[in-house]
């Protein structure tokens, strides 16, 4: 009872609204876009993402610049570099996003440690600070939200015969490129704006986890969408009442919530699977 | 080459395709060569050739889908932009089957929900927007391709077979003029590749389609295409098949193995190919 009292006092607190409104917004935004994201075969593209936002926040800390000004051009810079090196490189896309991944998380390391003043802030930069989370901030997740969603609804067509075929997609009128572009630039602009909330460690885990739960209970496009950013939102907000009642990091108790609902997930698509399946 | 390509002869009226010239280069290299054809209405032509001859690349480039290094593919009298553009009324005119579906993923997506997305034309739209004209036609379309009972099955839940009549009830679900296949029995076994290919006759002439198809089975374009293309790079022959297609030519063509075999359902079939092997 004096738990329960406690967590209410806690949620009361406007920090605590914020941080709440902000997990629902990033976790529903990060499930929309990785049910798309996890079926291209973007999953480690979002994880190369967030850890090359490492290097664009220490970029911006070593040039005296407002880190969250830095990030967003940052982010969608890097990913369109990579995206034509992965195009033009003819090497295998997961050996060539490893090779970005680890050599950005490396040079943010060393770019991090010229900076004296921010080797405490390390740990808020790798599991997120969502608890520090301001109106401006959900102004703009809210406002990307939208976006993300009237864009998704209103290409929906172009966005499944795109996943489902290249070429399938441009015969019959999906201008391919430039929808792979705009899809591109949407996922660093929310890796981007997500990292303050949920870290660079954590952030692909937002895109995946969620997705590949609702691809298992779904098996209609719309529905599959819909649970994958139901789902986002949903484990977000469990994780965070969740650190609010044990007083643990908010990040990964959003994570292990999510990682939770996607066992169920398995669970119950394999109850639900009949004995062979064709 | 036994005398002068003959370039397929419009039998009447404007063609439904038209390639002028045609260069196309491919991982570097000149894939195909100043090819110029044109596709008559209502006809069905077959494009053959060895392997790595350039035939998915000239689809890929008259679907626009590759950059031309020269020369002009006009469809239903318009001409494609140089990044393959094409208006919008023309482009809703065209279908194609591919050799292969991935499915990225195990995509979760019904066969009435793929079959959707082909009613619907390009460009924006609200997601539910036409919906009981569009389930009406996805319905017919599957009836039509024997999918009947298939809807709510998932793509990745079909076989090879029925997966190739999925995509023709895709061509299908909305009326069109130009279909393009690219070697789309390719994969199946004898009676599935039997049964599209009956499918496929009679939606041609049911539809009015004019179909441009890669194939390697020479006995079924012999039987029943009008016109046959031969592609090595360059257009080496073309014409109607029983001329394009005699065993000079196919020497020409193929090299001196082309060899005849027997498929399983004892049609005797002439098969063209690198390999020096006999079947049945």
């Amino acid at each position: 009872m004096a738990e329960l009292q406690e967590l209410a006092a806690v949620l009361s607190q406007p920090f605590m609204e914020r941080a709440l409104l902000g997990g629902l917004l990033t976790g529903a935004l990060g499930g929309l876009l990785g049910s798309f994201a996890v079926l291209r075969q973007l999953s480690f593209f979002s994880d190369a993402l967030g850890h090359s936002a490492l290097l664009g926040i220490s970029i911006g800390i070593l040039l005296g610049i407002n880190p969250t000004v830095v990030l967003i051009p940052f982010a969608v810079l890097f990913a369109l570099m990579v995206n034509g090196l992965v195009a033009r490189s003819g090497l295998p896309a997961d050996a060539l996003l490893n090779i970005v991944y680890s050599s950005s998380l490396a040079l943010a390391v060393v770019a991090l440690s010229l900076v004296e003043s921010y080797s405490g802030g390390i740990q808020q930069l790798l599991f997120g600070d969502i608890l520090g989370i301001r109106w401006s901030d959900l102004a703009v997740i809210a406002l990307l939200l939208i976006a993300a969603i009237t864009y998704l609804a209103l290409s929906l067509r172009a966005q499944v015969l795109l996943t489902l075929n290249n070429d399938l997609a441009g015969a019959f009128g999906v201008s391919t490129q430039s929808h792979r572009l705009a899809f591109i630039i949407l996922l660093a602009v929310v890796v981007a704006v997500s990292i303050k909330a949920v870290g660079v460690l954590l952030i692909s885990a937002f895109v995946v986890i969620p997705a590949c739960a609702g691809r298992l209970l779904s098996r209609r496009f719309p529905l599959y969408v819909l649970s994958s950013s139901a789902l986002g939102g949903g484990c977000a907000l469990l994780g965070l009442l969740g650190s609010g009642l044990t007083d643990l990091p908010s990040g990964p108790c959003v994570v292990i919530v999510q990682f939770a609902g996607f066992l169920v997930a398995l669970l119950l698509s394999q109850l639900g699977r009949p004995a062979a399946t064709a | 080459m036994s005398g002068p390509p003959t370039h397929g002869e419009v039998l009447g009226g404007e063609p439904v395709l038209e390639v002028s010239e045609l260069s196309v280069r491919r991982d570097g290299q000149l894939a195909v060569e100043k090819v110029s054809f044109q596709l008559a209405r209502e006809t069905d032509t077959a494009l053959v050739g060895p392997n790595g001859a350039g035939k998915s690349t000239l689809v890929a480039a008259v679907l626009g889908l590759l950059p031309r290094q020269s020369g002009t593919v006009r469809i239903l009298g318009q001409a494609m932009g140089p990044s393959g553009a094409l208006p919008r009324s023309v482009r809703t005119q065209i279908a194609y089957v591919p050799q292969r579906l991935e499915l990225q993923g195990r995509i979760p997506l019904t066969l009435a929900e793929f079959i959707g997305h082909g009613f619907d034309p390009p460009g924006p739209r609200l997601p539910w927007a036409g919906g009981r004209q569009r389930r009406q036609a996805v319905a017919q379309a599957l009836e039509r391709t024997g999918c009947g009972g298939l809807g709510e099955r998932l793509l990745s839940e079909l076989s090879g077979g029925q997966l190739k009549r999925a995509l023709l009830a895709f061509c299908l679900v909305r009326p069109r003029q130009l279909l393009l296949l690219d070697e789309a029995q390719a994969g199946l076994d004898g009676p599935s590749g039997e049964r599209f290919h009956q499918l496929l006759l009679d939606l041609r002439r049911q539809e009015g389609w004019t179909v441009l198809q890669v194939s390697h089975d020479l006995e079924m374009v012999r039987s029943s295409c009008d016109q046959v293309l031969c592609l090595n790079r360059r257009l080496r022959c073309s014409g109607r098949p029983d001329h394009a297609l005699s065993p000079a030519r196919l020497a020409e063509l193929y090299g001196s193995n082309v060899v005849p075999y027997h498929h399983h359902h004892h049609h005797n079939h002439q098969r063209a190919g690198n390999r020096n092997e006999h079947h049945g």
